[in-house]
Formats: structure tokens, sequence, C-alpha cells
């Protein structure tokens, strides 16, 4: 597991990247992170949905209900325009924080 | 089957999450959105985890574990789901509402706090204390000094009179005839009036009491713009001499002796057995002089040049300044005395008047100004100093927190969101150290009210008004700058790399060093200042205290008595009366002497005259010596405890028919009779050298301070009571136990003798005493506190700035010691350092000090501005102190282990 600190800090990341191109739901996003990571990060239902309603109160998402035939109604993710610009930044900050963490650790990119 | 199971148990789901969010008291609409989006999410997971081969209920359980997460799952959502708020992390949107954001920033602040407690509650708690005392002097100095007075353009007003430094008269009144001559060529101002402050005695209204009264020349109401709220003030027609037929009364008199009685007008009191109408009722503000009660006409008389007992109160006109007033007056006063040889013979015309005009508002705050100048100015920087000293605290805080904001840094902060987050931590600190303050300064003003009246002048608008609460929130303000703009800047410019590596040392910059090092510096110089400042009170405090008075102060009673005018009419009555009282008083068992005299010491005013050695007549143009000059009776010195040194003291038969005698003080003989023998010399206590005005000196006593311990000794000379008798007296009782516990037998005596004369102003000679002192006592012990507070928080700055040096050279100081560096080598290396900034603050001080301690001059006594021990104490002091703050941390640099610090 990552240190709780530094997943805080990067959550927010994640999420805004996982929405980029194609609306999502909380449980989907979920699975995402845990398989991506490899099990490495993982989000259960009492941090995401904080998280997920934060990120969209400050309008970097936005929540949608969708009804689909014979399913009951979810709630898809999508990124706005101001969260775009701010998943850019942040993909900046963090690249910078990691080529300095590596510089001083001397841990590399495989 | 399976349909039917995840229907029961998506129900479940809902039900377990609506109980989880109870505490939110959310919208239905809301809840039920949430619940929805929730259990759906539940719903899958559970299956996932049916999927993977779970039991039905090990899903359950996990499901629900999930769902709880490390708390609860309102508190987790309570900052998301409530309307208007705002999540609490740093890193928000770039178009955030300012408002938003400052909560955001109070609430991480609050959070921040609460961390670190000890760290909060020192820094608010020095803040509170410094806030405290600054808002309260200020309060004092608002009300005293810049409230404006409650009259007309009060700007304009002035008081005026003369002053003869070299007959040592600080102040000299005007008589009659010379203030008619001034109002009526005198062009500088639209009006002026004058005063004088009789006391009279009122009965009439139960027990006989006794009262400020002032009689008033025309235009004295007019000029202050103030109309009475009842019925009206003087017409022209009542100023007539001793025209106390009518009166205009306060009111507070109103309302303590009449209880705001509506028909009061046309009321009669008695003052002084006659009877006076009441015509009118001045306001509530109105206080002209201080503490009036009544207000009588006074008739000016053009010829009168006998009395030079008036005050005098003007309206400069609009545009025109106290200099050009005074410059007027000059003139005038010159041109009057130039013609008048008749009464001035010695006026020449290269000789000019000199009279002083002072701002009215400047009069009524007297004494206490100065001290309030310099006690303010010392809160200001003690203010400062803590400040400085938090911003370091503030600064270290900041180089330990290096990681925490650089990762903020890389999560998408700002630098100017750091800063304000750290400015929003500043304000949060200084806000509540201000609100600490303010209750310290409430609490600290209530005392203030306790002290005796008269202390303080215009005490009623000493409070905490929207004035002083401003006041109270820009010190606030300014604090919150001082010590959290240096944190902010340095914050705000954080270098991920070098934070990255420096902040695992946990030592800090060059730049935050240099300033940590400047804030010491200052602190040092301002503590020298405050050190050698407070040193100087206090010296003159203790020569002060052991100046001798000329009597014994312990166990002596002093009381008012005054015999009526015209009801006693001739000194016979009066002697008549006074020997009664002496002689029931005597008789009282606790009482060792009993006196009287004209005026005692440590009362407020004076009697001096003119008084004339024999052979030693001024000769036509030359200063007559002005001497104070009291009649008295037989026990006077012995129930004051003075020693007669020479002759003898006046006796039963030193009478109105026996030859008339005198008694001088030392001062007296030795200024008229430098090598010679003062007894048997005659002198002419009232400056008249006719025959049957001499009287023979029979008795040397020392010199008796009149007024205060630290006045200029004036020349003193005694009469006999019995052959120049006074109306008005102060009887002065030794007892032989504590002494206000003969107090009404006293009361009784007198009442028996005449039950129409109030005793009245009783006080205890040691009171007196300890009154006069009471402001520079006062003001001592507060410098004196800002003194200490001031060298104590450098002391704390020193040693913390010393502290995170070696903290941060640890490794070098290691590597030293692995190289052959001894232990003094390495102490000497810190101490160096601490020498050299307490070195730098303690000059500048000395040179701040030289140049401030000239304000303080008028408040020292006995010790010379630029007295050099006091001086050289408060060095050391300081160097002392700034040596034990860095030998601390010192001994832990030599304490270090060299191979424990380089392996890390």
């Amino acid at each position: 597991m990552l240190d709780r600190e530094l997943k805080k800090g990067s959550a927010e990341l994640l999420i805004l990247s996982l929405v980029e191109h194609e609306p999502r739901h909380g449980y989907e996003l979920s699975k995402l992170i845990d398989s991506r990571s490899n099990g490495a990060i993982r989000f259960h239902v009492a941090s995401l949905y904080p998280l997920l309603y934060r990120l969209e109160k400050r309008g970097w998402i936005e929540g949608r209900w969708v009804e689909k035939a014979g399913q009951r109604r979810r709630r898809y993710y999508r990124l706005t325009a101001e969260g775009r610009r701010v998943l850019a930044a942040q993909r900046r900050n963090w690249r910078q924080f990691v080529e300095a963490i590596a510089r001083i650790t001397g841990v590399q990119h495989a | 089957m399976r349909d039917a199971h995840s229907e029961a148990s998506s129900h479940d789901w809902r039900a377990q999450i609506a109980e989880r969010l109870t505490s939110l008291r959310l919208a239905p609409a809301e809840e039920a959105d949430l619940a929805d989006e929730l259990s759906q999410h539940l719903e899958d997971r559970f299956r996932e985890l049916r999927i993977r081969g779970m039991s039905d209920q090990d899903a359950r359980r996990v499901v629900l574990e999930e769902l709880d997460g490390d708390g609860s799952l309102a508190s987790t959502l309570r900052d998301v789901v409530r309307r208007g708020s705002v999540p609490a992390t740093l890193e928000t949107p770039a178009r955030g509402s300012a408002l938003g954001q400052l909560r955001q920033d109070a609430r991480y602040a609050v959070r921040t706090m609460q961390r670190s407690l000890g760290f909060t509650a020192v820094v608010v708690l020095t803040l509170a204390l410094g806030i405290g005392a600054a808002t309260t002097i200020f309060s004092v100095v608002n009300g005293v000094l810049l409230t404006p007075l409650p009259y007309r353009d009060p700007q304009q007003l002035v008081v005026f009179y003369g002053t003869s430094p070299e007959k040592q008269l600080a102040e000299v009144s005007f008589p009659s005839g010379l203030f008619v001559a001034v109002r009526e060529k005198s062009r500088a101002f639209a009006s002026m009036a004058a005063f004088d402050q009789p006391g009279y005695t009122l009965t009439g209204r139960g027990d006989p009491v006794r009262i400020d009264a002032a009689t008033v020349s025309e235009d004295f109401f007019r000029i202050f713009g103030t109309a009475p709220i009842m019925g009206r003030t003087f017409v022209a027609t009542e100023y007539r001499p001793d025209n106390i037929t009518v009166s205009v009364i306060s009111y507070g008199l109103w309302q303590r002796m009449f209880g705001g009685d509506p028909k009061i007008l046309g009321r009669v009191i008695k003052l002084n057995g006659s009877p006076s109408t009441i015509v009118g009722v001045m306001p509530r503000e109105f206080a002209m002089p201080e503490r009036t009660d009544v207000w009588l006409p006074l008739a000016l008389d053009p010829a009168a040049f006998g009395c030079w007992c008036l005050d005098m109160v003007g309206r400069m006109k609009p545009g025109i300044t106290a200099d050009q007033a005074k410059r007027d007056l000059i003139a005038t006063v010159d041109a009057f005395t130039l013609s008048r040889h008749d009464i001035f013979p010695g006026a020449k015309p290269e000789d000019h008047a000199k009279i002083i005009v002072m701002p009215l508002v400047k009069r009524i705050a007297g004494d206490i100004r100065t001290p309030l100048l310099v006690l303010i100015a010392a809160v200001g920087v003690v203010l400062l100093i803590a400040c400085a000293n938090i911003a370091n605290l503030l600064l270290a805080r900041a180089t330990a927190r290096n990681r925490e904001m650089a990762v903020r840094c890389c999560l998408g902060a700002s630098p100017g969101r750091i800063a304000t987050q750290l400015l929003t931590e500043s304000a949060m600190l200084a806000g509540t150290g201000a609100a600490l303050g303010l209750v310290f300064a409430a609490v600290a003003l209530k005392l203030l009210r306790q002290l005796p009246e008269g202390q303080i002048p215009r005490i009623d608008h000493v409070k905490l008004d929207p004035i002083v609460v401003l006041f109270a929130v820009g010190v606030t303000v300014a604090c919150a700058l001082l010590f959290g703009l240096a944190p902010a800047v340095r914050a705000a410019r954080v270098d991920l790399q070098t934070s990255l590596k420096d902040g695992s040392r946990g030592s800090s910059s060059g730049g935050a060093r240099r300033v940590s090092n400047a804030f010491v510096v200052v602190q040092f110089a301002l503590s020298l200042v405050l050190l050698a400042g407070s040193g100087l009170l206090l010296k003159s405090f203790h020569r002060l205290l052991s100046v001798d008075p000329g009597f014994r102060a312990e166990n002596v009673l002093m009381a008012r008595l005054q015999t009526p005018y015209p009801r006693y009419d001739n000194p016979q009555m009066v002697r008549s009366f006074y020997d009664r009282v002496l002689e029931r008083v005597a008789a009282l068992p606790g009482v060792r002497s009993v006196g009287l005299t004209q005026m005692a010491p440590f009362t407020r005013g004076n009697r001096q005259e003119n008084v004339i050695a024999e052979g030693q007549e001024p000769k036509p143009g030359e200063q007559v010596v002005v001497s104070n000059n009291r009649t008295i009776t037989p026990g006077f010195f012995d129930a004051m405890g003075t020693p007669i040194l020479k002759g003898r003291s006046f006796r039963a038969s030193d009478g109105p028919g026996a030859p008339r005698v005198a008694i001088v003080d030392e001062r007296f003989a030795r200024h008229h009779w430098p090598n010679g023998e003062a007894l048997g010399k005659r002198i002419s206590p009232q400056g008249d050298t006719s025959a049957g005005h001499w009287r023979t000196i029979i008795g040397i006593v020392p010199n008796m301070r009149h007024s205060s311990l630290g006045e200029d000794p004036s020349l003193q000379v005694y009469e006999s009571f019995a052959q120049q008798t006074a109306w008005a007296t102060y009887m002065i009782v030794r007892s032989t136990r504590e002494p206000r516990s003969l107090v009404s037998a006293i009361r009784a005596q007198v009442a028996a003798v005449d039950p129409e004369i109030p005793l009245y102003g009783v006080r205890t000679m040691e009171e007196a005493v300890s009154q006069s002192l009471l402001t520079r006592r006062l003001t001592n012990g507060l410098l004196a506190a800002f003194a200490t507070a001031a060298f104590l928080l450098a002391a704390i700055g020193i040693y913390g700035v010393i502290s995170i040096g070696v903290a941060g050279r640890m490794r070098e100081f290691g590597v030293r010691i692995a190289l052959g560096a001894k232990p003094g080598n390495v102490l000497q290396l810190v101490l160096k350092e601490g020498v050299w900034l307490a070195g730098a603050g303690i000059a500048l001080g000395l040179l701040g000090a030289v140049w401030v301690v000239r304000f303080l001059r008028s408040l020292l006594f006995g010790v010379s501005a630029f007295d050099v021990p006091t001086f050289v104490a408060a060095t050391i002091v300081l160097a002392f102190v700034a040596l034990v703050a860095c030998l601390i941390p010192a001994r832990r640099a030599t304490r270090v282990a060299p191979a424990v610090v380089l392996r890390e």
C-alpha cells in the first residue's frame, strides 16, 4: 500500500486522469485504480466518494445520472474544462516532484 | 434466486447508508441520491467479492468495513455534501471564491494550531498580554489626550498664566486689574474669562458639606459654547462683588443632592450660611474647572491689583495659533506694565512678561501626559520584540514544514496560496491573542477606575470605545503582518529542490538565518533602551523615597475645617472656635498632639508671599524673594513630627497682643544669612516694610516638602495663628493608634462646638504622600514590567536562533571534533555568534537609549538622563542574559558524538 499522505495528495490527479477521455462511474473508477496500480492503490467507498464530491464541488468534474435499459441508474463523472486545466497543471507539478525525488533518491524509472 | 438475493441486499445497503448519514441531516432528495449512488457501488463490490468466491457473509462484512473506512462515513462526507462548505485542502481551484478560500484557510489554520497546542498557547498568551497592555494604555491616552473636550471648537480653547522661574513660581495667576486690561487690548482672542476656585460649605440639606465652587467672570460659559440644560447662567447685573445670591449648579450636585428634582430652579441653598438661589443646571459633561459643583458670578475690578489669584481661560480667534496668542499676550502685558508705573514701578522696556499659553486639553491632562506617552512607546516596543520572537518561531517552524510546503507546491498550490495560507495562520494567532487581550484590557480598566479620584483626569472618557477597539484591531493586524510576513514570503519562495534536500536535515537556509539574526539584534537594541529607561526611573524613585520630607507621616491624620464668613466675621470668633475644637480633640484618648495649619503638606494649592528680611530690602526693580507662607498653631510641629532645630516653637503666649514672631526653615535662614545667625532677625512675611509688619524669628525648622517629594524645596515661613488668623485650616492630629479610627470622635467634637461646620478632606498623611507617588509608582511598575518582558523575550529570541543554528551545524561540529577540536573550541565558536549578535544589539541599543532618554528627563529625580551606572548595569544584565541563553545550545554542541552525527 502507498503511504496515506502520498495517496491523498495524488488522488485528485488519478481521478482527473481517469475521467479525462470518457465519463466513468464510481465503482468503475475504483476498479480501474485497483487494477492499473496492480493493487498498490485502492479506493473504497469511504474515501472515493468524498473525493469525487469534492472535485465536483470545485467544478473540476461533473456527475450526471444515466439510466440504461434494464439497469439501475448510475452516476457518471466527466472532466470539465476547468478540470482539464487543473489536470494539466497537476501533471506538470507531479512530474517535477517525481524528478526531484528521483534526483535526490537515485530512484529511476524502470 | 441471485436477483432476489441482490434485491434484498440492495435494500439492506440503503438502510446501512441511511443510518450512517443521519447525523448530516441532509435534504431528503440529496440523501436519496447519495444512497442511490453508494448502494449501487456496494452492491457492485458485493457481487465482485462473491464472484471471487467469498462467502455471502464474508463479502458482506468486507463491504461494510470498506464503507466505514478509517472513520465515520458522515464525517468524511460532512465537508463535501454540506451546502456552501469547501473542502479543507490547499489545492483549491484557481477561481475559488475569496470568501470560501478564506474559510478554508481559517479551518486549516485552526487545525494547525490544534496540532501544536504548546506553541499556539505561548504565542497567543504573549500577544494577549502585549495587545492587552497596549490597548489599556491607549484607552487612557485616548480618553485623556485624544478625545476632544466636550465643548464647541475645543482646539481654540486655551488657558494662560504667567510664570516666574527666577522666583521658583511655575505659575503666576493674574490680578483682576491686569486681566481686565489684557481682555480689552488683546487681539488674538475672541473672548476670555477669569475664574477663581473658592470652597464653600453648603448647608440646609442634611449634614453640612464642602463643595468645590468656581466664581466666574462674564463670558465664562459663552467661551465653552455650553448652555445649561435647565434655567440660565448669570446676567450682566448679577456680576457684582461678592454676589452669591444666585448660583448655577452641576449635573452631579443636582443628581447627588437633589435627586434630579425637575423643580430645582428657584430653590435656595445656603453657602457659608448665606442664601443663594439656583438659577441653572449645567450638563453632565461640563466640568470647567474640574469637579466644580457650584458656579457663582465673579465681578472684575479694573483697579484691583492686590490678589494675584485669578485663573484665565480664553477662546482664540479662528486661525490663531497658541504661539501667536502668546506673543499677543506678552505684548499686551508689556504695554500695560510700562504704562502703569504706579503699580509696576520696576517695569523696564527691555523686560518682557513671561506667559504660558496652553491648550485646555493639555492642561487638563496635566502631569500624566509624559508618563502616558512613555508607557505607550514602551508597550509598543515590547510588542515589537514579541512580534520578532514570534516571527522567529514561525520561521523555525516554516523550516520544519518545508516538506509540507514542497509537497503542497507539487500538488498544485501556487506560492501565493501558500503565503496566504500562512498569513491566515498568523492572523488567526493574532486575532485569538487580541480577543484575549481585549478581555485583559477590560479587566485592567476596571482596576484603573479603582484609583483614587483625580489620579487620572477625565477617567470617564477612559473606556473600550470604538476608537480603542479600532486601535486594538490595527495593532493586531500590524502584529500579524510583522510576524507573519517573513515566514510567509519565505515559504512562498520555497524551492522544491533545496526544500526537499534541506528539509531532511532540519536546518534553515541562509536567508532565513539572516532575517532571524536581524530580529535578534533589533530585540537586544530595543530591550536595552527599555532597560536603561526603566532603570533611570527606578533609580529616581529610589532617590525620591529616600528624601526626608521634613516630617514623619506615620500615625498622622489631617482634615479640613472652615469657619464660614460672614457668620464668623472677626478673628476673635474664629480663634475661639478653633481653640475650643483643639482643646476637645487634644483631650480625646489616642490623640498625642494636635495643631492647625493654613496649608498642609501634600495637598492641592499653596500659599506664597513676598517675604522681606530686614536689612535686605530689595532695591527698586529687584526681585523680591517668594516664600511659602503658613500660619500655624503651637501644636503643629509636634503633630507633624518635625523637630525644632534652633530656638523654640510658638507658644500660647505668642498671642495677638504679644510681640510678632515667626519661624523659618533652614533654607530660608541659609538664603538670607548664609554665614550668620537667623534667630532674632526680623522679617516681613507679607512684603510690607512699614512699621508693625516686622516679625522676629524665634525658631528654625527643617524644610518640609510641600506638594511632592521631588519638588525643588522652597523657602518657608511660619506665622503664629493667634497673630495671623486664617478662616480655613487643616487640622493635623498625631495619634497613638491607627489614625483613621479617630475620625468619628474628632467629627463629634467639631460638631459639638459648631454643628454647621463640616470636617472634610479627611486623609492620613501616609495616604497623601503615597498618593503623590501613585502616578510614578504606576509608571515605574508598568515600565519595569515592560522592560523585564522585553529582555526575557530577547533572551528567548537569541536562545532560539542559536539553538537552531547549532542544530543545523551538528555535522560540522562532529567533523571538527573528529578532527581534534576540543569542546572548548566548539563552545567558543557558538558563543562567538551569540556575542556578536547580542553585542551588535546592545551597541545599537546604547545609541538608541542616548537618543531616547531625553524624553524621560521630566520624569527623573536626582539622576542624570545619561547616568552611566544605569547604562552599564543595563548592558551587563543584557549581556549576562545573552550569555546564559547562548550557553545552553553551545554546550549541546560540545557534546556532539562525531560517530553518531556523521553516520546520520
